[in-house]
């Protein structure tokens, strides 16, 4: 029995020395990238020592302030923003060297996964994080996110005025301001212009209803040439828009009763339908412009659509690809205009013991001129400053050259419908997504796809 | 002289059946290929072209100028490497317990390995950060490594390899005194070549196209093996196509090399049955 | 076995399984035990769990989606385990002969394991687009109205089976290759001395050698397919109207996107019950078809 517990020790003992080895693998891993520090680029463990050695000189010289270490996570720079808002932080520690910043960058798809799992650990939520308005009220909700009001009253140096008052206050909930909007994205009109020019047809207007649209598009459409007179995405994003455009709304006037099934959002839903089914303005729901990824956007830069609803973010790409002028416009609507609003804002995680840093740095990246010049010099995200003088820089970067349109839809934006369940926000829009998809391929009627869906989400309120 | 003939038939027939499979399975690979070398629009143009209307590679540069390919590739081989030895000898030695010493209690505790496997992995995710962390392993190439370690499968694997190893070869290792570690070493290790060879083939890739617990783990992009900066082409709205093409093209030869050089394994270990009549 | 003393059997046991144990305990038993308590909580991953019992598990089979998403998992399994056992068999035997470029026809049949899903995905997406798809307009040559493939609820699983057995049918058949490659040919030789054909060497020898491999292939068949996720994940998202979520797709959601992790949990629960319950039954039956050690 000695033996064997004498044994079993030896085992343990070189069970550690496996470990030693696979440590002295990690050390080789330092070593080895020693030589990538070289050429600029250091490790991190290489810059633990280096701080540790840092900190080593500071205490010996004197009792000198340490920065202010906060951790940043978001999403939207994944995708080709990532050096732009690496020189934004450079900026602010520049301007604020009592603070380090050490940002993350997570792809979107798997941007909850990570926070959620990072904030389920407990220890190391990120001090400042990013959420659009969608999830904001399910953060917020949730009691995770702290409250600014303190540190807003006590910054003499910001106004809350500096900041358009629909995207402020986007981030309030229940009266307390839990973030702050930094920037949006959405959905205008685009158009080809000659496409337009060669039919001989007028340019859309901003006050545009769907009939125009639709005259318009009847007179664009070339099925032999297999050009399109207006195509727009069939989706649970793209429904609560064209609903609102119509009047119709999910939520009632309550804001609790659920009327997706009502007059105005079946009418607008069979619209969304007909463009492809009856008027054939669009092409088939089964054809490639809408089951494969970005077709819609390539098939207007090759210059097969006329009108195409989507994001500004392809205006880039739209400056670069398209061989012909084109310009944007604000959406068509039914009773009243309605436009799509993608805002990302900055929170602040509860557990953060640096609650004043990271407001220093959430307002600027809010509000700061180099941000706001960075976003709009590298056709980033619009800003939300009330700043006449910096919007004009944003729209004289054109083309297109209506850009105004872009900030003008601010004004009959519409919020994600949010309802009494905030934390649902993701299975709604599952709900809806499969109820469309019914009814886009002709497996049930409108009527009876917005009636399900009115259960469904009954339902989830229920629950 | 019939004989050659008929053999000569079977044999074209194989080659015919191998082309046509292999050009059926191999086609979205030759259009990644030369997807690499088209521009944005042509990469998704409806219906496609297989072949580039021209040869360009400023996707490989524009790549470089977004992301230090080199270093994410000198990761990804680091941690691939490093995890794909560690499991070779962790699962080769498991794996000949569990086939050859028996003990009290081995069905059962190989059951429990096999639970590990059933459970989906990205919910163990979830605590294993927690219990990582706790270590201070966030941010480390141990912390990418470590989890990556130990696979079931592959002991598993090892386990029904070993298993038909004739036991007259280990019982004639016994009886010259060599002990387990020499019998282990000296004749189930050569035996087993094909094996390992798969298991490193598996499990090499493993490393290299790991995505979730490597973002997770880390936060550092100087740590950042490939597949997390190939993930840096899409954004919410976007994804470049041609890019993330030619990414995976780069990302793709690594592996290519390291199945080859595996393959030469792929040979008939000689006399495995030397004892049997 | 013949060998060293009791201590020293003790001592290798444990030198030997330490490595794997280490990751068994450190790596999986802690979150599984953390996995089986979530399972009795309701949580959403980032406020505190509520413990409720067995709620959670009562409820998946209250959830329509939890049993669709069974469902859906048995369809995958039912049509891609025979298909890719049975074809990766006959892809690993003709790998198994003595060709000319039998080597560049191996290293080719492994290109499609390699290539990540995100991007096969979208060639796949066209392949199978109706109205532009190479297949539909392949099968209309033939006389055939293709179906509408990812857009039909009928026919969308049978494209993730066919997608995903053209991904995964070289990993499968480099097993068995590899198994063929450890059968001595000094078996087939003194085969050939008693005078046996292809075919009686095929069922006498190759298929009795292979069957511990085999069966190794049908186990990892069985918990990797019934946990099938990466491509239903990328290529169709679960839809159209959920005729593709898998459970595992389900779970994923379930856990980080519905804030329902508690749930989710107990559904992975549910799952491994399942595996097991088939893992067994193998298990049990493999005696009756498995030759371990000699033939």
């Amino acid at each position: 029995m000695v033996k064997k517990i004498l044994g079993l020790m030896i085992a343990v003992a070189l069970m550690f020395s496996v470990f030693a080895g696979c440590s002295s693998t990690g050390g080789k891993n330092a070593a080895s990238n020693q030589k990538a520090e070289d050429k600029g680029k250091v490790t991190a463990s290489a810059v633990e020592e280096k701080k540790e050695e840092v900190k080593k000189e500071e205490v010996k010289k004197e009792e000198k302030k340490e920065p202010v270490k906060i951790k940043f996570m978001q999403n939207s720079a994944n995708g080709g923003k990532e050096e732009t808002l690496k020189s934004m932080i450079e900026d602010f520690q520049k301007k604020n060297p009592d603070v380090v910043v050490e940002s993350e960058i997570v792809p979107w798809k798997d941007y909850f996964t990570k926070l959620n799992i990072v904030i389920s650990s407990g220890s190391s939520a990120p001090d400042v994080f990013e959420l659009g308005y969608e999830n904001f009220g399910q953060y917020a909700a949730k009691g995770l996110l702290k409250e600014l009001d303190e540190a807003i009253a006590k910054d003499k140096d910001f106004k809350p005025e500096s900041i358009k008052k629909l995207a402020y206050d986007a981030y309030k909930f229940n009266g307390k301001q839990m973030g702050v909007c930094t920037d949006f994205s959405a959905v205008v009109l685009y158009y080809n212009k000659d496409l337009f020019d060669s039919k001989k047809v007028a340019y859309p207007q901003g006050n545009w209803t769907w009939k125009d649209e639709l005259e318009a598009a009847k007179k664009l459409t070339d099925e032999g040439k297999g050009i399109w007179g207006s195509v727009s995405p069939l989706q649970a994003y793209e429904f609560y828009k064209t609903i609102a455009q119509n009047n119709g709304s999910i939520w009632g006037s309550d804001g609790k009763s659920v009327t997706v099934n009502s007059k105005e959002c079946v009418d607008a839903l069979q619209w969304m339908l007909d463009k492809s089914m009856k008027y054939k303005i669009s092409p088939r729901f089964s054809s490639d412009i809408y089951t494969q990824p970005d077709a819609d956007v390539n098939a207007f830069a090759a210059g097969k659509v006329a009108m195409l609803r989507t994001g500004i973010w392809n205006m880039v790409r739209f400056t670069k690809d398209a061989k012909f002028k084109w310009d944007i416009a604000l959406e068509p609507g039914n009773t009243k205009p309605a436009h799509h609003f993608f805002s990302n804002g900055l929170v602040t995680s509860k557990d953060s013991k640096n609650v004043e840093a990271a407001w220093k740095f959430i307002k600027y990246m809010a509000i700061d001129p180099y941000v706001i010049s960075q976003r709009i010099e590298k056709d980033w995200n619009v800003p939300v400053v009330n700043n006449d003088a910096i919007m004009t820089a944003y729209f004289k970067k054109t083309p297109p050259e209506s850009k105004k349109v872009v900030t003008d839809t601010l004004d009959s934006l519409v919020l994600p419908p949010l309802g009494p369940i905030p934390d649902k926000w993701n299975e709604m829009t599952k709900i809806l997504g499969d109820e469309l998809d019914k009814a886009k391929f002709g497996k049930q009627s409108v009527q009876k796809s917005l009636d399900s869906a009115k259960e469904k989400i009954e339902k989830l309120v229920q629950k | 002289m019939i004989r050659y003939k008929k053999d000569l038939i079977l044999k074209v027939m194989v080659h015919g059946i191998l082309i046509i499979t292999l050009f059926a399975l191999i086609f979205p690979f030759i259009w990644m290929l030369f997807g690499a070398f088209k521009d944005a629009n042509e990469v998704i143009q409806m219906p496609p072209k297989i072949f580039p209307s021209k040869f360009n590679l400023t996707n490989f540069s524009e790549i470089r100028s977004l992301f230090p390919v080199e270093l994410f590739l000198f990761n990804s081989i680091l941690v691939a490497l490093v995890s794909t030895l560690l499991q070779m000898i962790f699962c080769a030695a498991a794996g000949y317990i569990f086939a050859k010493v028996s003990f009290k209690g081995r069905e059962l505790l190989f059951t429990l390995y096999l639970i590990t496997m059933m459970i989906p992995q990205q919910l163990i995710m979830i605590t294993l950060y927690k219990v990582f962390v706790g270590m201070n392993l966030q941010n480390t190439y141990l912390g990418i490594i470590l989890p990556g370690t130990y696979n079931a499968l592959g002991i598993f694997l090892l386990r029904q390899h070993i298993s038909t190893i004739s036991d007259s070869f280990l019982e004639a290792g016994f009886m010259d005194g060599a002990s387990h570690f020499r019998v282990f070493r000296q004749i189930i290790l050569p035996l087993c070549k094909p094996a390992l060879a798969t298991l490193a083939i598996l499990a090499f890739m493993g490393s290299w196209n790991a995505f979730l617990w490597p973002l997770i783990i880390t936060s550092d992009t100087r740590l950042a093996t490939l597949p997390l900066g190939l993930s840096k082409l899409q954004s919410r709205w976007t994804t470049s196509w041609n890019l993330l093409m030619a990414g995976n093209v780069v990302s793709f030869i690594p592996m290519l090399l390291v199945y080859i050089f595996a393959q030469r394994y792929f040979i008939k270990s000689i006399s495995l049955s030397g004892v049997k009549g | 076995m013949v060998g060293e003393s009791r201590l020293g059997k003790v001592y290798v046991i444990v030198i030997f399984l330490l490595p794997s144990l280490v990751g068994l305990v450190a790596f999986n038993v802690i979150p599984i035990i953390h996995s089986i308590y979530a399972s009795l909580t309701e949580w959403d991953l980032i406020t505190p769990a509520k413990f409720i019992g067995i709620e959670n598990y009562l409820g998946i089979f209250q959830d329509e989606n939890s049993v669709k998403g069974m469902i859906n998992t048995f369809k995958f399994v039912g049509g891609y385990i025979p298909l890719a056992l049975f074809l990766s068999l006959i892809f690993a035997a003709l790998l198994d002969m003595k060709l000319r470029w039998i080597k560049l026809y191996r290293a080719l049949f492994f290109v499609p394991v390699i290539i990540s899903w995100v991007v096969v995905s979208l060639i796949w997406l066209w392949l199978f687009n109706s109205d532009t798809g190479l297949i539909n307009y392949l099968l209309s040559m033939l006389g055939i109205q293709g179906p509408m493939w990812l857009q039909d609820e009928s026919t969308a699983m049978l494209a993730v089976i066919i997608a995903s057995l053209s991904k995964d049918l070289g990993y499968f058949t480099i097993i068995l290759l590899s198994g063929l490659q450890g059968i001595s040919d000094e078996y087939y030789e003194s085969a050939d001395i008693d005078g046996a054909n292809a075919f009686q060497k095929f069922f006498k020898i190759t298929i009795p050698c292979l069957t511990p491999i085999l069966f190794f292939v049908l186990v990892i068949l069985l918990i990797t397919s019934l946990q099938v996720f990466d491509q239903v994940y990328v290529m169709t998202g679960g839809g159209p109207y959920g005729s593709t979520r898998t459970l595992v797709l389900e779970i994923y959601d379930n856990a980080f996107q519905l804030n329902k992790a508690g749930f989710a949990c107990a559904q992975a629960w549910f799952l491994v019950i399942i595996i097991w319950i088939v893992t067994v039954s193998q298990n049990k039956l493999q005696k009756r078809w498995v030759h371990y050690d000699s033939i």
